[in-house]
């Protein structure tokens, strides 16, 4: 049962209840309070009652001794000072219309039977209001005749209406007033919840999880809530087995090339010292293709190992705006003298783009650069020529390198160019940058391009 | 006599090393672990570490080192290669060199090492000049006249000499020299450059110390 009334539901349907019941009970309830106070009223004014005035006018009018003029005046003035709106006469013993006040309408001076019996049926539950008694203890006297409209006798139910009507109309829009206000409560109080779920699921922490929400009742919203919970829970959980398994598959690939490259500084220094030996110039040139293939081996040990990064999403990319022909210049300005030892003649026109930084991983961009560089002094050797310059277009900022190597197409005899390209790629397109590469027996030009 | 510390615990690898340091004139002290470092210390020029060594490794003993002297360079010599692996080294060594390398680029990033730091005690000769780099003296060999430089100029020359055979941009020079942000389109650099050369080339008008490298920067070559 109690379960019951945690839910909404229920209490939806409560509120529903009321709402379709509310008009009836309101009426039942109003017709209760307005019989109560009609049967109180009845007591205080029961001088107005038609009875009781009937009876007082027959106690009075049997009071009177004489019938003389004067004490039937006197009892008129009485009753007239009590009930202004009353009319009295007398008709006397000898059926003549006597002594009267207020009286308005005609009435004949000569009281026949056959007129009083008319008028007596007339007036028998009409209106006026008329109660007709003898004077004295006998009818030679003759009769006493009292008239009051039926208006001045209000039923208690206009009584009341007079009275209370105010309150009972009050009572009525508090009644509907606190029915909506109750509604508008338990509809607030749901909505005010779904908001604050709402806000729980989108604010984010630092890992970019969501927080979880406080659940305070175990309604269908705290139901909603508490599933919500676990779901943050089980997506923790996974970040965390997620971040994990990529830490140890950092760890796998940085352990594997480290210990692929130790055997390879150990071979690199036997031929070190092979070569500090007098030896032959056939040698001499074995001890050279060997340190050339060495350094082939390392380069794609590092490639490969960024490219399973890349290839995984596991390369870390950390975007900040730097000043991008300052990174290229000072790059270049790093691989000038590798370049100059190879007898290139290297041109560089570095110009000021519009928008000066570029959004991008120094390691990342670094790396681009590097590739690139590598490229041009491994497969265009031939051309002895290297050129960095800035181009500015309408669509796109750009650097460019140009060589006058033989091209790409001239198949170099190290395969591995590709994987060092594909970096390159991968790397352009993370930093939201474009780049084209253009090859021909002339040279190759890659163009990198951020797009305006 | 340059004094490099050298902690290797592969032994083809150090023994290699060591030996080819020496011959090119250098003293060198080899350990294979990074326990009794402190002893050898004070009397070290440079230091040169490799990362994963038995007991602590190579980054916790660079930075137990640069805490103790600051003023002693550090290479970290290692065959890891990540990123991550650079930047922990480079956020205290001051320099990262990767294995496999060839002994002369060792000993050139040695070279360049004691120049930052000042650890040399032999003169430098360039061209006509001789230069004593720990007091900055500069001779005029043809001459034997001392060339005296104004404080902007002593400073740029500094530089150059600290960063010998590095090709210097001209925002690396003037934020080294001036210590505030280059601005493009400032002509003091080439200003002060112009009357460097006045005082330090035979001929100013085709400058042979002060390289200019055209489209990046400047370099003075050893």
């Amino acid at each position: 049962m109690r379960k019951l009334f945690r839910s909404l539901q229920a209490k939806y349907m409560l509120i529903i209840l009321i709402a379709i019941s509310l008009v009836q009970i309101s009426f039942l309830a109003i017709a209760a309070i307005v019989a109560e106070i009609a049967e109180t009223i009845e007591t205080p004014s029961g001088e107005t009652h038609p009875d009781a005035i009937e009876k007082k006018w027959h106690e009075d009018a049997n009071a009177l001794q004489t019938g003389s003029n004067d004490e039937i005046n006197r009892l008129f003035a009485k009753w007239k000072e009590e009930y202004p709106e009353a009319s009295m006469f007398w008709v006397d013993g000898q059926g003549r219309f006597a002594a009267h006040i207020g009286v308005e309408k005609s009435l004949p001076e000569e009281w026949t039977p056959a007129y009083t019996a008319k008028f007596i049926k007339e007036r028998y539950g009409g209106d006026p209001f008329t109660v007709i008694a003898f004077i004295g203890q006998d009818e030679t006297n003759g009769f006493l005749v009292l008239e009051i409209p039926r208006k001045m006798f209000k039923p208690p139910i206009q009584i009341v209406n007079e009275q209370f009507g105010n309150y009972l109309l009050l009572g009525m829009l508090a009644i509907i007033f606190i029915f909506i206000a109750i509604s508008y409560l338990f509809f607030r109080s749901i909505r005010k919840r779904l908001l604050h779920l709402q806000q729980s699921m989108t604010t984010r922490d630092e890992d970019g999880l969501p927080v979880p929400a406080a659940v305070k009742k175990q309604d269908e919203v705290g139901q909603l809530e508490q599933t919500f919970n676990q779901m943050v829970k089980e997506l923790r959980e996974s970040k965390h087995r997620e971040q994990e398994e990529e830490q140890l598959r950092r760890e796998l690939i940085a352990n594997l090339s480290h210990d692929l490259r130790t055997p390879l500084t150990k071979i690199n220094a036997q031929i070190y010292a092979l070569s500090k030996e007098k030896v032959s110039e056939e040698a001499r040139r074995a001890i050279q293709a060997m340190e050339t293939s060495i350094r082939d081996i390392d380069r794609l040990i590092e490639n490969l190992m960024s490219y399973t990064l890349l290839m995984a999403s596991k390369y870390k990319l950390e975007r900040k705006a730097v000043d991008a022909v300052r990174f290229v210049r000072e790059s270049l300005a790093s691989w000038y003298p590798v370049f100059e030892k190879e007898k290139f003649a290297i041109e560089a026109e570095l110009d000021s783009f519009e928008t000066q930084h570029w959004q991008v991983d120094t390691d990342w961009f670094g790396r681009i650069l590097d590739n690139l560089f590598q490229n041009v002094l491994r497969h265009a050797k031939s051309g002895r020529y290297l050129k960095v310059k800035t181009e500015s277009t309408a669509h796109y900022d750009a650097f460019v390198i140009i060589d006058r190597g033989k091209g790409m197409k001239a198949g170099s005899n190290e395969k591995g160019a590709g994987i060092g390209l594909s970096i390159v790629d991968m790397m352009v397109k993370g930093m939201e940058l474009e780049w084209d590469i253009q090859s021909s027996e002339n040279g190759t030009t890659v163009k990198i391009m951020k797009p305006k | 006599m340059v004094r490099i510390l050298y902690i290797e615990d592969d032994v083809e690898i150090g023994k290699w090393v060591a030996e080819d340091l020496t011959d090119k004139g250098y003293q060198v002290i080899w350990l294979q672990s990074g326990e009794k470092i402190e002893e050898h210390l004070e009397s070290a020029d440079l230091v040169i570490l490799d990362v994963m060594l038995p007991g602590l490794d190579g980054f916790s003993i660079g930075k137990r080192i640069k805490k103790a002297k600051k003023e002693l360079p550090i290479l970290m010599l290692s065959a890891r290669t990540a990123v991550e692996d650079k930047v922990e080294g480079l956020s205290f060594a001051d320099d990262y060199l990767t294995k496999p390398f060839h002994p002369d680029e060792l000993a050139a990033r040695i070279e360049v090492l004691l120049r930052r730091f000042q650890k040399q005690d032999e003169q430098l000769e360039i061209q006509h000049l001789k230069i004593f780099p720990k007091e900055m003296r500069i001779v005029n060999k043809k001459t034997g006249e001392e060339i005296l430089l104004t404080g902007k100029q002593f400073h740029l020359f500094q530089f150059f000499i600290r960063h010998l055979n590095q090709i210097l941009t001209k925002e690396q020079l003037y934020e080294g020299v001036w210590g505030e942000p280059y601005i493009e389109g400032d002509k003091t650099l080439m200003v002060h450059i112009r009357y460097l050369r006045e005082k330090i080339e035979e001929d100013p008008a085709d400058p042979k110390i002060i390289e200019t490298i055209r489209g990046i920067g400047y370099r003075v070559k050893a």
